[in-house]
């Protein structure tokens, strides 16, 4: 059971859609399928939480079988506290997506959801690069069928566009990727893409700085850091709900994920040499997103936009190298992704009722709407970082780690709070307050199964919030191993 | 005795194309039974083949008679049972579209035949005039399959220009042998190699002028930048099952006897074959890239995008000469995958063209996956595997490629192939979205089990599995068992 463990969390959904789709079997039938499934997963997911241990070195779990023994190209999946972290999210935002999904009576929803889970678990297990790789396309094509099928607006056109950007980073990647296993079989005389043996590779810093650049443009893409970032705003508005809940909540923090995991992972001290270009890039993004967000009148945009300000956050505590940016940076992928899942949640289900996600056209649905009014305001807050909620504990711990590198990145940080404050105060106050316009007159309130679907979230939000300490433990001890090591490599190189 | 069964295979082919023309003129004989007797032959032929791979060491066909002209090791036996594989799979695909049009008879199939054997004989040569010969006559039944369509004015305009050009061709070919033979005093390959290594530095320039006057063919014929003016307007101007075995089977011998001159003339000298080699493949890639993006009618998307493919395969043909000891293994991995994904994604155009009335275009496909959700999603499987998508065979052939290129530090064009792979995902990843991303009025059509279906299908199957199978299942290669296979082959010459 323990060494399948990792294999069922990730091919059972697409098992399931596979099953299903060979059966025809009828839609009512593949929506408890798949739920089932998404369930199970969940399940899955807590038993490896329960049997995690914290405080081992290495990797958990560890299924490690030969796979194209001629390239020494393995089948190698493993839980580490990251890889956990990300993991726990995808698996409790799955089941609400399907709850969120119950009445759509398109087949291929259903289908490109499985096929996603499995890709996007995938990515966060897999140590071998080529596994790796396979399953980050992998997670982009139901992306790309459900954003050009069943999304709005110029979506066929935007499919395209994310399609082919983050193929370019993609391509850059598989380049390293390529280089990386012949450099091992050059000097060891046998092929190997395993992370953890390719790490141990020494090149010199030139060649090092250039394949390290490979892997960089795919996650500053996927990230979207400023400047990788132009297919953002155009696919967030134009991709279907359960679309977008996936690319702001789970893809894009799979950048920062292979940050972590192959940049420090494999690169270690060369990444150092990046760190301070990534940190001026996140720094002005942080900025630059939230003053567009401020601007914004499409709330779908607006939140476009605080989700690149949060990603870029993150990817600041990533390079920041310090135990409370890098605690905060994993803390708040896991908050930031429940948050933002549940406001893009709560704006398909305005669009559903409204017909729009422009500011102007709304306002005074706090009269109307009482349940709704508050979730969508909690939930608002909570990105905005208010305190008590999960959002709050991740980025103070970014200040604060931003504060100990120094003054200046620490109060341009800050300010992020402040701006994000304002947008989503002044966004507020228009949609939900006010009097009630034409399109929010007859707004009805959440019924049942759109509580069951977003108290879960609200729920872990204030628990995250209020008690982080239930959660740190599970992870700190291996970021400082990580951190120490990575200390090490450092002072060795130099 | 032995020695007849190592030929049997090759007679067998001859010999069922005799027998097909003679049954030609018999009015009564319908088209199924056409197919049915080359096939036979064709399998027939497989089946006796299929043994005598991995069967000790090379050796000479008939030496008292042919003398060295005629090779038989595990590489031409490779390479003869993807070529009567690829003749097989071809015509059975095409089985739908042939009974549609009715202007396909007996003497269709004996051309088929013939251009079969040329094939064979050119995997087996050991002799530039063999190779020759065999170029020859498999590229005059494929003229004469070009033009079959005879009121047709695109396929005998098709037919025309290939037929010039090629011949044109052809007879560099017949000058660099001529050279070859001016230098050396040989025209068997193995000797030829013998002396370029020995005594190869003291005529460079003549051997390499040679040596490209040589390849220039087999670039022509392979539709490499810049002899590739005619591509675009033959695969288009043809006949489907025509398309099809150019640009899969015939692709593949050539491929056979450029690996064949290019280990024994080149690699193992200082010979200036890789660096035009280089720069061939750079325009290749570009401009085959250009050709393919520029498309609307689906045939010419994959003639260009065959460019392109042509362009990956001379990548590590031009790694061989530095050194890399993956490079062949990987053009040999190459070709079946993309063998198995273009005979695919061309069988199931010419399974739909088979009823329409004028060229498919990317607009002909919207909301194709409403409509026959089965058979798009094959065409999405075929056109990722083109791409180089992970978990397909077409991902594990580029892959063998671009290790095989970083292997001898070509860096530039391993990055250029890498970034050719890019753009190259913008004209197939099109078809995948106007397949699924329109909506269609018209009706579900039900998915109907036929050999051409049938046969899609498996090839879907295979591109799969290709792409992540493993040994786990005994007498079945999975990726690993494949590039053993090749692995072997290259080991034998």
């Amino acid at each position: 059971m323990m060494e399948m463990l990792l294999s069922l969390i990730v091919f059972l959904p697409m098992l399931f859609a596979m099953v299903m789709g060979l059966l025809r079997v009828s839609h009512a039938v593949l929506r408890i399928g798949a739920m089932l499934s998404a369930l199970a997963v969940l399940a899955l997911v807590f038993y490896a939480t329960l049997h995690f241990d914290p405080h081992a070195s290495g990797m958990q779990f560890v299924r490690h079988l030969p796979w194209i023994k001629n390239y020494g190209i393995s089948y190698y999946l493993g839980l580490d506290a990251i890889s956990l972290v990300i993991l726990l999210m995808i698996a409790v935002l799955m089941p609400l997506l399907h709850l969120y999904m119950w009445h759509y009576e398109k087949r291929g929803y259903w289908y490109n959801m499985l096929l996603l889970q499995t890709g996007v678990t995938g990515a966060v297990l897999s140590l071998d690069l080529i596994l790796f790789y396979l399953f980050w396309e992998t997670m982009l094509l139901p992306i790309f069928i459900m954003i050009g099928r069943y999304g709005h607006g110029m979506n066929q056109f935007h499919a395209m566009k994310i399609l082919l950007m983050t193929v370019l980073g993609s391509m850059a990647m598989l380049f390293s990727i390529l280089y990386l296993g012949y450099e091992y079989y050059d000097l060891h005389g046998s092929w190997s893409f395993a992370y953890d043996r390719l790490a141990t590779l020494h090149f010199d810093p030139k060649t090092s700085i250039w394949l390290a650049a490979g892997f960089l443009l795919a996650f500053a893409i996927k990230i979207p850091l400023i400047g990788f970032h132009t297919w953002m705003a155009p696919a967030y508005s134009s991709a279907p709900t359960p679309a977008l809940v996936i690319l702001s909540a789970v893809m894009a923090k799979l950048g920062a994920y292979g940050l972590w995991r192959f940049g420090y992972g494999v690169f270690g001290p060369t990444l150092s040499y990046y760190e301070p270009i990534i940190a001026v890039l996140a720094i002005i993004g942080l900025l630059y997103f939230a003053i567009h967000a401020i601007m914004e009148n499409n709330l779908r945009r607006m939140f476009a936009y605080s989700s690149g300000s949060h990603l870029s956050l993150i990817a600041l505590g990533i390079v920041l190298t310090n135990i409370y940016a890098w605690s905060g940076s994993l803390y708040f992928i896991a908050t930031h992704a429940l948050a933002s899942g549940g406001i893009f949640l709560m704006i398909g289900l305005l669009y559903q009722r409204t017909g729009s996600v422009h500011i102007s056209n709304l306002g005074g649905i706090a009269s109307v709407a009482p349940r709704f009014a508050f979730l969508f305001a909690f939930f608002a807050l909570c990105i905005a970082g208010l305190p008590g909620t999960g959002g709050f504990v991740g980025e103070l711990l970014i200040i604060v780690g931003a504060f100990q590198q120094n003054l200046g990145i620490g109060l341009a940080t800050a300010t992020t709070m402040l701006a994000a404050m304002t947008f989503v105060f002044w966004m507020l106050q228009r949609t939900l307050f006010g009097p009630a316009r034409t399109h929010t007159e007859h707004f009805a309130d959440l019924n049942n199964k759109e509580m069951l679907m977003l108290a879960p979230i609200a729920l872990l939000l204030v628990v995250t919030g209020i008690a982080p300490s239930l959660f740190a433990p599970l992870f700190e001890p291996q970021l400082q191993e990580m951190l120490h090591r990575l200390a090490l490599s450092v002072g060795g190189a130099s | 005795m032995e020695q007849t069964l190592l030929v049997l295979p090759m007679a067998l082919t001859v010999v069922g194309a005799f027998v097909l023309l003679m049954l030609s003129t018999v009015k009564t004989i319908g088209l199924r039974r056409y197919l049915a007797v080359a096939v036979a032959f064709l399998a027939v032929s497989f089946v006796i083949e299929l043994p005598q791979f991995g069967n000790g060491p090379a050796r000479y066909a008939f030496p008292d008679i042919f003398g060295k002209m005629y090779l038989i090791d595990d590489f031409s036996t490779l390479f003869d049972l993807m070529f009567l594989a690829g003749a097989i799979l071809t015509l059975l695909i095409n089985s739908v579209y042939l009974e549609k049009r009715k202007y396909y008879n007996g003497e269709f199939f004996a051309l088929f035949l013939f251009s079969i054997f040329g094939m064979m004989t050119l995997a087996h040569a050991n002799d530039l005039v063999t190779a020759f010969i065999g170029l020859e006559l498999a590229s005059l039944s494929i003229y004469a399959l070009v033009g079959y369509h005879k009121n047709n004015p695109l396929s005998g305009e098709a037919m025309f220009k290939y037929l010039v050009l090629g011949s044109l061709a052809g007879a560099m070919f017949i000058l660099g042998a001529a050279i070859i033979y001016g230098v050396t005093g040989t025209t068997v390959i193995t000797e030829i190699g013998t002396f370029v290594q020995q005594q190869g530095s003291h005529y460079t320039l003549a051997l390499t002028v040679a040596g490209m006057l040589l390849f220039v063919t087999i670039l022509f014929k392979i539709g490499a930048v810049p002899f590739h003016a005619w591509v675009l307007d033959v695969y288009h101007g043809s006949p489907f099952p025509v398309t099809m075995f150019m640009a899969s089977t015939f692709k593949i011998a050539l491929f056979a006897v450029a690996l064949r001159i290019y280990l024994a003339y080149f690699a193992l000298s200082g010979l200036h074959g890789s660096e035009i080699l280089t720069v061939l493949t750079i325009l290749t890639l570009l401009g085959g890239s250009w050709l393919a993006l520029s498309q609307s009618i689906l045939k010419r998307m994959l003639a260009g995008s065959s460019i392109v493919h042509g362009g990956y395969m001379l990548i590590a043909l031009s790694s061989i000469g530095l050194g890399s000891q993956l490079a062949a293994p990987a053009i040999m991995f190459y070709l079946l995958s993309y063998f198995i994904s273009s005979v695919g994604a061309f069988g199931i155009l010419s399974y739909i063209a088979a009823d329409a009335k004028r060229p498919l275009t990317y607009d002909d496909f919207k909301g194709f996956a409403q409509k026959r959700p089965y058979l798009a999603a094959m065409m999405a499987i075929f056109m990722l595997s083109l791409s180089g998508f992970p978990s397909t065979i077409g991902f594990l052939g580029k892959f063998y490629i671009f290790t095989s290129a970083i292997e001898s530090r070509q860096f530039l064009l391993a990055g250029l192939g890498i970034f050719i792979a890019f753009v190259s995902v913008y004209y197939y990843f099109k078809l995948i979205a106007v397949m699924y991303f329109y909506e269609t009025e018209s009706k579900r059509e039900p998915f109907r089990f036929g050999m051409s279906t049938l046969l899609i299908t498996m090839m879907a199957l295979m591109a799969i599995w290709g792409g992540i199978g493993t040994g786990l299942i005994p007498f079945f290669p999975g990726a690993d068992g494949l590039i053993d296979i090749a692995k072997q082959a290259i080991g034998s010459l």
